[in-house]
C-alpha cells in the first residue's frame, strides 16, 4: 500500500487543490462584491492556497528524492518521482490563471 | 502424473456445464470474457447500423428518411450504444479474458461477480434495445441534458429508459472494475512484482481505478434526475432551488474521464502488440506507466471544458483550458515511446500492425483537433457543430476501434488455436481506413462551414450538400470494410488450419498454454522472474503442462489458486474458487426486476425485488463459510500457504476496499452537489430550513461512534479466542441507531418536492439509511456465522470486512447528520 500511496499522493493533492481552489473562487464570487481589481482581501484569500499547494508539491517531491522516504530502486522509484513531477507541473500550470486573472466575470 | 492425465483431471474440475446450459451457470473467465466480447460486438453492429441510418438521413438536404423524433432517437441510441454498450464492455471482456493469462493465474478474483456483471450488462443493454424496437428509445442526446430531459420537456418514458438502463449497465462496469483491480493487485503468478507485470495489466489497473472514480458521478446524476422525473424532487429545476448545470457537472465529471477509460485499454493493447510486431521490447516501460497514471489523474481536471459555452466565469475557462492542454503531454509521451519502439525494432507489416498504423494517423489528428477545441475562443465557434462530432470520432475510432481491431487480429489465434489464411483482412483494413477518413474529414469541414450537430435536416442553400454526400459515401465504404472484417474473423474461426502455439513469438504468459485456452488456464502456475517470461524460457508452456510449476497436482476436485503480496509478488495465501452456479444470473435478473419495476412505475414490486436481492446476497456469502480450521495448504515447491479464510486481509476485504472507493466517490459527488446548489443555484436560500434536533444528532453520532469501536473490540476478542458475539451485536445496534437518525432526517426533510434543499436532505438521509441497513445486515450475518461455528480465532477473515463497512457507514452517516442539522442551525 505504501508503494501505491507514494505514487498517487502528488496527483491526488493536485486534484484536491485544483477542485478546492476552483470551488473557493466560485464561493468568493457568490458572496463578495464581484470584480477583484488590485489586491483586495479576496485575491489574497485565493492566491495563498495556490502558493500552499505549490509548496506541498515541492515538499513532496523533495521527500521523494530523500533516501529516507524514497521508494525502493527501480520502477517504483521512477514512477513515484514521475508522479511527483506531474503533481508539481500540473499545480503550477493549471493554477497559474488564479494569479493572472481572478475576475468573477 | 502425465501431462494428459493432468489435463483431464483439471478439465473435469474447472469445466463449465456442457452445451448452452453452461452459459447460464459458468463463472469461468474464459467463457465470460468471450461472452462479453461477443455481446459487445453485437452492440457494435447495432450502433454501426444506427450510424448508417444517420448518414443516410444527412446524405441529402431536406431528407424525408426519418422525421426529427426518430432521428433524435437514432443519434442518441448510436452514441449511447457505442459508449456504454460497446466500448466499455469491450474493455471489460478483453481484460476478463486476458488478465489471468497475462498474470499467470487461473481465474479472476471473484468469478461469480464476473458472471453477475455480465448478466447485468446483457439485461440492461437488452432493455435499451427493446425500447428502441418499440420506438420509445431515449432521444435527449447521449448526455441527456436537463431541462430538455426533465419531466416537463420529455414527458414520455424514453428518458427513463436511458437513466435506468444505463445505471443498470454501470453496475456491471463497477463490478468488473472491482474485479480487475483486485485481480491485478493480488492474483498474479509467484514472483511477478509490480515491476515485472505485463504492461497491459498496468493499463487495466489504471482504467479500472478510473471506472471506480469516474462512473459514480454519473450514477448519482442519473439517480437524481430519475428522482426528479418520477417523484418531482427538483434537483435540476432552477425555479425550485435546483440547477440544470449541476447535471452538466456530474455528467462531465464522468464523461471526460470516460474518454480516457476508453483510450487507456486501447493503449494497453498497442503497448502489448506493437513490440511483438517490431520484434523488440517496449521502449520506456517506466515512462509509459507514469504517463498512464498522469493521464488518469489529469483527465479528472478537465470536465468543465465541455461547458465552455455555459457562461462560466473567465477564471474557470482559463483553468480548464490550461488543464486540457496539459493532457497532451502524457499522451505525447506514450506516442513517442511507441515511435521509439518502432525505431528500435524491425517492424513487420502484419495485419495487427496495419491497424496500429491506422491508429497512429487517426489518433494524432484527433489529438490535434482536441488541442484546438481546448482553446476557448475556438471552442465558442466550433461548439455543437459537426466539427466536434468529427473530432470525437477521430479520438474514439482512432483511439479505440483501430487498436481493438489490432488486438482482435493479434489474439485471434489465441481464441481459436488457428492461424489466419485469407488475405481479406488487408483489403478490409484499406476500406476501413479510407472510409473513415473520407467520412470524418468531410465532417470537420461541414462543421467549420456551420453545420450544427444533431440536426435532422438542412437546406440546399446552406451549401453543405456535396460535403455531406461525400461523408455519407465514405461511411458506406467504412461499413463495407467493417463487414469484411467480421466475415474474415468468421472464416478464420470456422475454416482456418490449426496453428502452432505462440504464432507471433510473443514473450507474455498468455501464450504459454494450449490454445484455445483450457478451462483451468494454467496446468501449474509459473514462477516469474522477468517481464518477458517466454523470451527467457521458450519451453515454459511444456514445463507448466508437466505440472512443474505451483499447484500442479489437482486434488479433491477443488478449484485452487494462490494470491500474492501486491508489490513484491511473494505468494501470500491459498485461495479456493466457487463452483459453477446459477446464482449470478438469478441475482442480476432480480436486480433487473428492481430497475424494471421502477421504470414501469410498478412501485409495489420494488421492495419485493430488493428483498430478493438481499436473500440472494445472503446465500451468496453463506456458501463461503468453513466449518473447521483449515491447515496450511501445500502449493508445490515445498511451499505452504495459509488459507484465505484465515488471513487479516482476504480477497473480500480488498474487494470491499475498492467497492467502497467507488461508493465514497458517489458520496463525495453528492456532497459536491449539495454545496454546488447552495452556492451557485438561483432560488436559494430555501423558504424553510430543516429544524435541527440536538437529540437526534447526538443519538445518531453516538451510534456512529460506538459501532466501529465495538467492531474493533470484536476483532480483538475473536483473535484472543474470546467470544466476539456480544460486541458484534453492539456494533449492529450502533449502526441501527445511526439508521434511525437518518430515517428521522428523511421524514422531517422540509417539503422535498418544493425546494432542492429538502430533496437533497431526503437523498442524504436515504443514503445514510441504506448503508446503515447494509451494515446491520452484515453484522447480523456475522453474528449468525459466529453462532453456527463458522468463525474461530483462525477463521477470522469475515471480521475485518464487516468492520470496514461499519466504519464507512459511520463516517458517511455522521457527515450526513452534521450536514443536515448544522445547515438548520446556521440559518
Ligand atoms: C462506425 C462508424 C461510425 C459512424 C459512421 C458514426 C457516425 C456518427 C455521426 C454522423 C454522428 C452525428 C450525429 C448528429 O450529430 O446528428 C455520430 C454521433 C456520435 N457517435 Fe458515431 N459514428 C461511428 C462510430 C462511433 C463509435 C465507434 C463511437 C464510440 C465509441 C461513436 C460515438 C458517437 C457519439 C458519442 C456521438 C454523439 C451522439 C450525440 O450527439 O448524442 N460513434 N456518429
Ligand atoms: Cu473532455
Amino acid at each position: 500500500m505504501t508503494e501505491i500511496f507514494r505514487i498517487l499522493i502528488a496527483p491526488l493533492v493536485w486534484f484536491v487543490s485544483f477542485s478546492a481552489i476552483y470551488g473557493l473562487h466560485g464561493v468568493l464570487c457568490e458572496t463578495g462584491p464581484g470584480a477583484f481589481e488590485g489586491w483586495p482581501v479576496q485575491r489574497v484569500v485565493l492566491i495563498s492556497p495556490v502558493l500552499l499547494a505549490i509548496a506541498l508539491q515541492v515538499v513532496n517531491l523533495w521527500m521523494l528524492y530523500q533516501p529516507r522516504f524514497t521508494a525502493p530502486a527501480g520502477l517504483l522509484r521512477f514512477v513515484s518521482r514521475a508522479g511527483g513531477w506531474t503533481g508539481l507541473v500540473a499545480t503550477v500550470w493549471t493554477l497559474f490563471p488564479v494569479v493572472a486573472l481572478s475576475a468573477c466575470t | 502424473m502425465r501431462a494428459l492425465e493432468r489435463h483431464r483431471k483439471l478439465s473435469a474440475i474447472w469445466a463449465s456445464e456442457t452445451g448452452f446450459r453452461g452459459w447460464f451457470s459458468t463463472v469461468n473467465h474464459n467463457d465470460l470474457g468471450r461472452m462479453f466480447l461477443f455481446t459487445a460486438f453485437l452492440f457494435f453492429i447495432i450502433g454501426g447500423l444506427l450510424a448508417m441510418l444517420i448518414r443516410v438521413q444527412l446524405a441529402t438536404p431536406h431528407s424525408a428518411f426519418a422525421g426529427p423524433e426518430i432521428y433524435n432517437q437514432i443519434f442518441t441510441m448510436h452514441g449511447t450504444v457505442m459508449m456504454f454498450l460497446f466500448a466499455i464492455p469491450t474493455f471489460e471482456g478483453l481484460a476478463i479474458y486476458l488478465l489471468p493469462k497475462l498474470l499467470g493465474t487461473r481465474d479472476l478474483a471473484f468469478p461469480r461477480l464476473t458472471a453477475y456483471g455480465f448478466w447485468c450488462y446483457a439485461f440492461g443493454g437488452t432493455m435499451l434495445i427493446v425500447a428502441m424496437v418499440f420506438g420509445i428509445a431515449p432521444d435527449g442526446g447521449w448526455f441527456m441534458y436537463p431541462p430538455l430531459s426533465s419531466a416537463i420537456h420529455s414527458p414520455g418514458i424514453n428518458a427513463d429508459f436511458w437513466l435506468i438502463g444505463i445505471t443498470f449497465v454501470e453496475i456491471s462496469a463497477i463490478a468488473a472494475a472491482v474485479e480487475i483491480t483486485v485481480s491485478v493487485l493480488k492474483y498474479r503468478a509467484p514472483g511477478m512484482s509490480l515491476e515485472k507485470m505485463p504492461i497491459f495489466a498496468w493499463y487495466a489497473l489504471v482504467t479500472a481505478l478510473m471506472i471506480l472514480t469516474g462512473f459514480p458521478p454519473l450514477i448519482l446524476g442519473s439517480v437524481l434526475l430519475e428522482l426528479e422525473r418520477a417523484f418531482g424532487l427538483p434537483f435540476f429545476q432552477a425555479d425550485l432551488g435546483g440547477d440544470s448545470l449541476l447535471w452538466q457537472h456530474l455528467f462531465w465529471l464522468f464523461g471526460h474521464p470516460e474518454v480516457y477509460i476508453i483510450f487507456l485499454p486501447a493503449a494497453g493493447v498497442i503497448s502489448t502488440v506493437l513490440p511483438v510486431m517490431c520484434r523488440t521490447t517496449l521502449l520506456g516501460y517506466g515512462w509509459i506507466v507514469s504517463a498512464a497514471l498522469a493521464l488518469a489523474f489529469l483527465s479528472f481536471g478537465l470536465w468543465v471544458h465541455h461547458m465552455f459555452t455555459t457562461g462560466i466565469p473567465h477564471l474557470g475557462l482559463a483553468f480548464f483550458s490550461a488543464a486540457s492542454t496539459l493532457v497532451a503531454v502524457p499522451t505525447g509521451v506514450q506516442i513517442f515511446a511507441w515511435i521509439g519502439t518502432m525505431w528500435k525494432g524491425r517492424p513487420e507489416l502484419h495485419l495487427p500492425m496495419l491497424h496500429i498504423l491506422g491508429f497512429f494517423v487517426t489518433f494524432v489528428i484527433g489529438g490535434l483537433t482536441g488541442v484546438m477545441v481546448a482553446v476557448v475562443p475556438f471552442d465558442w465557434q466550433a461548439h455543437d457543430t459537426a466539427f466536434i462530432t468529427a473530432h470525437l470520432h477521430y479520438v474514439l475510432f482512432g483511439g479505440f476501434v483501430f487498436p481493438i481491431f489490432a488486438g482482435i487480429y493479434y489474439w485471434l489465434p489465441h481464441f481459436t488455436g488457428r492461424r489466419q489464411f485469407f488475405r481479406l483482412g488487408e483489403l478490409a483494413f484499406a476500406l476501413v481506413f479510407s472510409g473513415f477518413h473520407i467520412t470524418f474529414l468531410a465532417m470537420h469541414w461541414a462543421g467549420l462551414l456551420g453545420q450544427r450537430r444533431r440536426i435532422s435536416a438542412y437546406a440546399p442553400e446552406d451549401g453543405w450538400t456535396t460535403i455531406n454526400l461525400i461523408s455519407s459515401v465514405g461511411s458506406f465504404i467504412l461499413a463495407i470494410g467493417i463487414a469484411m472484417i467480421l466475415i474474415d474473423v468468421l472464416l478464420h474461426v470456422f475454416t482456418a488450419r490449426r496453428s502452432r502455439r505462440n504464432p507471433w513469438n510473443a514473450s507474455t504468459l498468455e501464450w504459454a498454454m494450449i490454445t484455445p485456452a483450457p478451462a483451468y488456464t494454467f496446468a501449474s502456475l509459473p514462477q516469474v522472474s522477468s517481464r518477458d517470461p517466454l523470451a527467457r524460457e521458450p519451453e515454459l508452456a511444456t514445463t507448466l503442462a508437466r505440472g512443474e510449476g505451483f499447484l500442479g497436482t489437482p486434488r479433491d476436485g477443488l478449484r485452487e489458486t494462490l494470491a500474492v503480496d501486491s508489490a513484491s509478488g511473494r505468494p501470500e495465501m491459498h485461495v479456493l474458487y466457487p463452483a459453477n452456479t446459477r446464482l449470478p444470473i438469478i441475482m442480476s435478473a432480480v436486480t433487473g426486476l428492481f430497475f424494471l419495476s421502477l421504470l414501469l412505475k410498478f412501485y409495489w414490486i420494488v421492495p419485493l425485488a430488493l428483498a430478493g436481492v438481499i436473500v440472494l446476497a445472503w446465500k451468496w456469502v453463506r456458501s463461503l463459510g468453513l466449518r473447521d480450521d483449515p491447515a496450511m495448504q501445500p502449493v508445490g515447491h515445498d511451499l505452504n500457504l495459509p488459507s484465505s479464510a484465515t488471513v487479516e486481509r482476504a480477497p473480500g476485504w480488498w474487494g470491499s476496499v475498492f467497492l467502497l472507493t467507488a461508493n465514497g466517490t458517489f458520496f463525495a459527488a453528492l456532497l459536491f452537489g449539495f454545496a454546488f446548489l447552495w452556492t451557485v443555484a438561483p432560488g436559494w436560500p430555501p423558504p424553510v430550513w430543516f429544524t435541527p434536533s440536538v437529540a437526534e444528532l447526538a443519538l445518531g453520532v453516538a451510534g456512529a461512534v460506538i459501532a466501529p469501536l465495538a467492531m474493533r473490540r470484536a476483532i480483538r476478542r475473536n483473535r484472543a479466542g474470546d467470544a466476539p458475539l456480544f460486541s458484534v451485536l453492539i456494533a449492529l445496534s450502533g449502526s441501527a441507531v445511526l439508521g434511525i437518525a437518518c430515517a428521522a432526517l428523511m421524514l422531517r426533510a422540509p417539503a422535498p418536492t418544493e425546494h432542492a434543499y429538502g430533496s437533497t436532505l431526503l437523498v442524504l438521509g436515504g443514503y445514510g439509511l441504506f448503508h446503515a441497513i447494509i451494515a446491520a445486515l452484515m453484522g447480523g450475518f456475522l453474528a449468525r456465522q459466529i453462532r453456527c461455528g463458522y468463525t474461530s480465532a483462525k477463521r477470522r477473515a469475515a471480521f475485518p470486512i464487516v468492520a470496514l463497512w461499519v466504519k464507512y457507514t459511520s463516517i458517511t452517516g455522521a457527515i450526513i447528520l452534521l450536514a443536515a442539522h448544522l445547515s438548520g442551525m446556521l440559518s
